[in-house]
């Protein structure tokens, strides 16, 4: 795991691993701080004001219990923006959770006795809150920050999903593409950054604890030493995490430009979480970069079909690649279409009237479900058609991704078309099915019949003998509004649907999937050698 | 001069009093002890003398004018007050407790400083020694040294002082009663003093007041509520100790 080509991939990454780290470290800084900001004073009204106790803890709890993607979603749809805004959001709603709670609990545990000398001696209620109550929960309180920080960083990871960045941009786009060292390379640092979080946030509570001035002379002097060195501990952090942050905040990844709406001369590219969509990406992205004068910004792997389509929609990004039968089924909810041209005809005519969005020449290949098994069930069995797989589905176990499981034009529907009863389904990630087909914990999965793992894993899709699957022609979606403003970029990427087909397309995931082979050098290779990056204007 | 004229408090609405129609007067500079069992209603009507609590009726009177006129924060910071729970700040130093009320009044700190150490002096504690250390590191006795320096800082004609000796041993307590009656004569201080033990409120009062179940039997000096007791509880409560101390005494 730990091999020689683990150091070197670091090495090799360690300006985006910087710039990643301080992203992270940003992420957790504001929204912990923001939490704080909240947190602290609504535990405190919570511990005077009776009747809010119940309510606020109740809130903060069942904010807790949201699950982190299904919030980033949500807020995603709410704010119908994506990048680091909705992530720090997601981030301060968990945070607020220990630290409310250990507000009201440390003031609740400040000694009855004390509190009644603080009155008996004349305190206002305000000097009893600075004077007293506050010093004593504060070990109670910076607990609860600490909590809050630690877990933070964990959940962090996640905003990747929607185009945030943090370290979990690396473990997204490991996952992508079945590429461990990718995901270590997210996970390890921010592991470490958690334990560092920690260590920080305790020397803080360590440096502001009171001091005994009884032990021995050597012992007083080392505290009073060490005391600002704690202290400034947090500062210290902060601003590393700063510099990372600003040091690189022309760079095109980062996540607080892109939130804005485009500027005259960039255009922001997503994707969604899997190669092939990574591959159309870079294509894209270098293609407009060599043939254009605008900026190419990548906002790649976003968390799947509805957040790409949000991010398109609100001006998140400008340009995705789509298949048609997605769009037609997911998206505008519509039943499937046979024939493969009419279909692009009703998804473009109904993205232009109702999304204010384009669909531009078809890149030329078909990425439809291939309903998947092992090559060797398939000739043990002799299966070819997925109508051969119904009378033994009872013995077989299936793996689909969530998308499909819940698409009309997935499970759903072909339960309903061929009368299809798996003994288990289970929802995996587009990444894991794959490997678990190949290691034998599932039977079936749906593949994307432009996978390379289809040929690297020795596996068999089945034909649709009752054609229930649409055509998922694929192609590039642009925002009106930019392709407006820049014309060319119907010509340009246009230029794809020459170089494009099943075959290559095939090809060209194996090379990344089969291979691990970046995604970015494929994509050069290929524009390369059809002569498409010299620049002629 | 305290007054206290028909004053009441109830806890539960007025179904039970704490502190039923009680009147009398705490003399200027006298000590006034005010000896009951628990639930006697001598800690609230301690309480009511400083608006922790308000009397549901009555009037309680500090030099002629009615407390209940009177902005509670600064009357509390007249008066000084030590707890039954000593109720030290934790997380202040012996030498920032004993200053509070000084700081709170905003008094220059070398003042806050020169008292602090005058009293700490006063109360047996050397300064050098003590006024940096932290409560948890004293014991129980000088703790409660600390707590009557910090009730007296800001030089209080008043002082209430809630079973300040409870929770000591019979040693420390002897002797912090010893102390305590020097100190008194030295302060010439108005002090109202609660406790439920009856050898202590001879040993320390000038009168001593007998609260039952919130009512007031008697209030006279040791003579006359021994000597002349005014209720049947009273009789008892100082037959019953004489009773004792004999029977103790036989056993010597």
């Amino acid at each position: 795991m730990f091999g020689d080509s683990w150091i070197a991939l670091v090495g090799e990454r360690l300006p985006e691993l910087w710039l990643r780290t301080g992203e992270h470290l940003m992420l957790t800084g504001v929204s912990t701080g923001m939490a704080v900001l909240v947190g602290i004073p609504l535990g405190i009204c919570a511990a005077r004001i009776r009747w809010l106790r119940n309510p606020v803890t109740g809130a903060v709890g069942i904010l807790q219990t949201i699950p982190s993607l299904a919030m980033l979603s949500i807020l995603l749809t709410l704010m119908h923006k994506i990048g680091a805004t909705p992530a720090i959001i997601a981030l301060t709603l968990y945070a607020l959770l220990p630290i409310v709670r250990n507000t009201l609990t440390g003031m609740e545990t400040v000694p009855p006795a004390v509190l009644e000398a603080a009155r008996g001696m004349g305190m206002t209620p305000r000097q009893r809150l600075w004077l007293v109550e506050i010093p004593l929960s504060t070990p109670v309180i910076v607990a609860g920050i600490r909590t809050a920080a630690v877990v933070g960083v964990g959940i962090a990871t996640l905003s990747a999903f929607i185009g945030a960045g943090g370290l979990g941009q690396f473990i997204n786009r490991g996952l992508a593409l079945s590429n461990t060292d990718l995901i270590l390379l997210g996970a390890i640092p921010a592991a470490l950054l958690a334990l560092l979080v920690d260590g920080t946030i305790a020397a803080l509570e360590w440096g502001l604890r009171r001091k005994r001035y009884s032990g021995s002379r050597f012992k007083v002097a080392l505290d009073r030493c060490l005391r600002p060195v704690a202290l400034s501990m947090p500062v210290v952090l902060i601003a590393a995490g700063c510099v990372a942050y600003f040091s690189s905040s022309m760079s095109p990844y980062n996540p607080f430009w892109g939130t804005r709406v485009a500027d005259r001369g960039t255009l922001r590219i997503g994707t969604k979480n899997f190669t092939e969509q990574l591959i159309l990406g870079e294509l894209m992205a270098q293609l407009i970069g060599a043939r254009t004068d605008l900026r190419v910004v990548r906002r790649f792997n976003l968390g799947g079909t509805m957040i790409c389509h949000g991010a398109l929609k609100s001006g998140g990004i400008d340009v995705y690649a789509e298949y048609t039968g997605t769009a037609l089924t997911a998206i505008l909810e519509q039943p499937v279409i046979a024939d493969p041209d009419r279909a692009y005809e009703v998804v473009s005519r109904e993205y232009r009237r109702r999304f204010a969005a384009r669909w531009l020449r078809r890149f030329g290949f078909n990425n439809t479900y291939a309903i998947t098994i092992r090559e060797a069930d398939a000739v043990a069995s002799n299966l070819q058609t997925v109508s051969d797989l119904v009378p033994i589905a009872r013995t077989l176990r299936a793996g689909f991704t969530a998308e499909f499981s819940e698409r009309p034009d997935g499970y759903p529907g072909l339960r309903r078309t061929y009368g299809l009863q798996f003994r288990q389904v289970r929802d995996l990630d587009p990444a894991l099915m794959y490997q678990a087909i190949a290691t034998e914990e599932v039977d079936v999965i749906c593949a994307f019949a432009t996978d390379g793992r289809i040929a690297a894993l020795d596996l068999q899709p089945l034909s649709d003998d009752r054609g229930f699957f649409p055509a998922y022609d694929a192609a590039p979606v642009v925002r009106s509004e930019v392709l407006d403003s820049h014309p060319e970029l119907r010509q340009v990427l246009g230029l794809l649907g020459d170089v494009l087909d099943d075959a290559t397309m095939q090809r060209l995931n194996f090379e990344v999937d089969g291979k691990k082979r970046q995604p970015r050098e494929v994509a050069r290779e290929l524009l390369e050698s059809h002569g498409l990056l010299r620049k002629e204007k | 001069m305290i007054a206290y004229k028909a004053v009441c408090k109830s806890f539960d609405g007025g179904r039970y009093y704490a502190v039923n129609n009680v009147s009398f007067a705490v003399q200027a500079g006298e000590t006034l002890v005010l000896l009951g069992s628990s639930g006697s209603g001598k800690t609230t009507l301690l309480k009511l003398t400083n608006r922790l609590l308000e009397p549901d009726e009555g009037i309680i009177e500090l030099d002629g004018q009615d407390i209940s006129r009177q902005d509670p924060i600064s009357l509390r910071r007249r008066i000084g007050y030590v707890f039954q729970g000593i109720g030290l700040f934790p997380h202040m130093t012996i030498e920032a407790n004993v200053a509070m009320v000084p700081r709170l009044l905003g008094w220059s700190r070398s003042t806050q400083r020169e008292k602090t150490n005058q009293l700490l002096r006063m109360v047996g504690l050397s300064p050098d020694s003590y006024a940096r250390r932290y409560p948890e590191e004293l014991s129980g006795g000088q703790q409660q040294r600390v707590a009557v320096a910090r009730a007296l800082a800001a030089d209080p004609e008043y002082l209430l002082m809630d079973e300040p000796f409870g929770a000591l041993d019979a040693l420390t307590r002897d002797m912090l009663q010893q102390e305590f009656l020097s100190l008194k004569k030295r302060l010439n201080k108005t002090i109202v003093f609660v406790t439920h033990d009856i050898f202590e409120a001879l040993a320390l009062g000038d009168r001593i007041a007998i609260l039952h179940a919130g009512r007031l039997e008697q209030i006279g000096t040791k003579q006359e509520v021994v000597g002349n007791p005014a209720t049947d509880f009273v009789r008892d409560l100082f037959g019953k100790a004489a009773q004792q101390l004999a029977a103790y005494g036989g056993m010597l």
